[in-house]
């Protein structure tokens, strides 16, 4: 399979914060991939470098087989709105609709008015004053409509209300079977979401903790719960992410197969051991010690 | 493929702030120039005379009312658009030469509105009232291959240092905008350090023509002072 994006061993440095710290990784042309990780994991800033809006520190990345940074025809392919995208003085919605089909080549009429209609997106109100969800319809007319070949969806739900989410799914899935594209798309509602994502990268701290095919990333994670004692004994030499502690009782969520011995062990002492949810791992991935009761970051490594 | 043409439409893409407002601003200043005159001929001048005429060209109410807002629109042309024009694809390099082209056009659509406008006011006897808006000496005095040049060079100048102003924003925040301002500033006061004892002389020699080319100078500085900036910078 073709790759749409590809970074290579990409660092970017704001001045002494790490943003990214030498991640690679791959998008397979016409995936949707969950970009996922804690605020501050570093998802905005690989996009940014992605869509070409910024430049790395140091490493590569190509989508479309070129450098996005200042390359008009890759530029093109690209659809990218920030979570706080900023327009300009005075704009209102058909300022947007207007302009956009002059920069995106598959820019669709007919999605746009949809979407315009679907989100009820107020015309005369200035962008300025809209509200967050307004704000996130908004981008999303302008992520969908494009119909770029690589479709960057940086927190697309954010304010949205649930009939509004699942309006946004609906046509996302059904443009997306119309329309193959490269989807990357960053979000916090993972339960929701889950079910669209072919592939998920996990970031944390501007870290790559996970990359991997949806089904293979839930179905190696697991979460297991019980009495503190029985857990903290079966836990011993699984590769645990997390824990938390409430009274007696102890969960923990680790990464990895459980062999036969392990699971059968845990049905003595009375754990439960339950796949994990996508948003269990990366709640998991992104604990820290104020967020988890114990963390072995060598095993998170 | 160039996003220079399409830089220079999403510039365009707001039509009544760039073409109607500031005929709305000259409407503005040709009634209180209107009712300036009034109250010098309720205070005894009277209309036509050589006094009056000479009052009222040299009323330059018109260029400090302009100018403010042709910067600040200089500035929103690459402070809040520039955001925007990254997302929808555009190139830096494509959007400094669309923003160029941008102003170049607003200057001239100036130039030829004025124009018209103070041809209108000449030929009808300055508004069959002895009225005068466009046929002031900031404007030429009525000579139209004067009032060209001076109102396309200043709408440009005007909008590229906005632009330089709004790159500078960009990419400092607002430490940018302080730099630059205290920059020019000393340039300023260093050049009259310089020049001060030659002044008369240099007065004496003026040319019309050195506002010209100072404009050109300024326009050609701002403009790649704006794509120097707007290269390296990133929006968060």
């Amino acid at each position: 399979m073709t790759n749409a994006i590809e970074i290579d061993a990409v660092t970017r440095h704001f001045g002494r914060v790490h943003a990214l710290d030498n991640i690679s990784f791959t998008v397979p042309e016409h995936s949707i991939v969950g970009l996922l990780g804690r605020n501050g994991a570093g998802k905005t800033t690989v996009m940014s470098i992605m869509a070409g809006q910024d430049r790395p520190t140091s490493g590569h990345v190509r989508v479309a087989g070129h450098d996005p940074f200042e390359h008009a025809a890759t530029l093109a392919q690209i659809s990218y709105v920030r979570d706080n995208q900023r327009y300009p003085d005075d704009y209102r919605l058909h300022h947007v609709v207007r302009i956009a089909p002059d920069f995106a080549p598959h820019w669709s009429e007919d999605i746009a008015t949809e979407l315009v209609e679907g989100f009820r997106i107020p015309a005369k109100t200035p962008i300025k004053k809209m509200s967050r969800g307004q704000l996130s319809s908004v981008a999303i007319v302008l992520g969908l409509a494009s119909r770029a070949p690589v479709t960057l969806l940086d927190e697309p739900y954010l304010g949205l209300d649930v009939t509004g989410r699942a309006f946004f799914h609906r046509v996302l899935l059904r443009d997306y079977g119309e329309h193959p594209r490269t989807v990357v798309f960053s979000t916090h509602l993972i339960d929701e979401s889950a079910s669209l994502f072919d592939r998920v990268v996990i970031m944390d701290a501007g870290r790559l903790v996970l990359d991997a095919n949806s089904d293979e990333a839930s179905e190696s994670a697991w979460v297991m719960s019980g009495a503190t004692n029985a857990v903290t004994q079966l836990i011993g030499t699984a590769n645990v992410l997390s824990t938390s502690t409430v009274g007696g009782l102890m969960s923990a969520t680790g990464s990895g197969e459980l062999d036969t011995e392990t699971r059968a062990l845990a049905d003595d002492l009375r754990v439960h051991i339950n796949r994990a949810s996508l948003q269990q791992l990366v709640a998991a991935y992104g604990a820290d010690r104020a967020a988890s009761d114990t963390i072995d970051e060598d095993r998170r490594a | 493929m160039s996003t220079v043409i399409p830089t220079t439409k999403l510039h365009l893409n707001k039509r009544e702030v760039t073409f109607v407002v500031p005929l709305y601003i000259t409407a503005l200043v040709a009634v209180v120039s209107v009712l300036i005159s009034f109250l010098f001929w309720r205070a005894g001048s009277i209309p036509g005379t050589a006094g009056w005429v000479s009052g009222s060209q040299s009323n330059p109410g018109i260029l400090y009312s302009l100018a403010g807002f042709l910067v600040y629109l200089g500035v929103q042309s690459v402070a809040t658009t520039f955001p925007f024009a990254l997302t929808l694809g555009a190139t830096r390099r494509g959007f400094a030469g669309g923003t160029v082209l941008w102003a170049v056009l607003v200057s001239a659509y100036l130039a030829v509105v004025f124009a018209v406008l103070m041809t209108i006011e000449v030929q009808t006897g300055h508004w069959f009232s002895d009225f005068y808006v466009f046929d002031v000496y900031v404007l030429g005095a009525g000579d139209l291959g004067r009032l060209l040049p001076i109102v396309f060079l200043g709408t440009l100048s005007m909008l590229t240092i906005g632009g330089v102003f709004g790159g500078a924003w960009v990419r400092f925040g607002a430490r940018g905008p302080q730099f630059i301002g205290v920059g020019v500033g000393l340039l300023l006061v260093l050049a009259l350090i310089v020049l001060i004892p030659s002044a008369e002389d240099i007065l004496a020699a003026f040319q019309l023509w050195w506002l010209a080319v100072a404009a050109v100078i300024v326009i050609a500085l701002s403009s790649l002072g704006t794509w120097r900036l707007l290269r390296t910078a990133i929006v968060r």
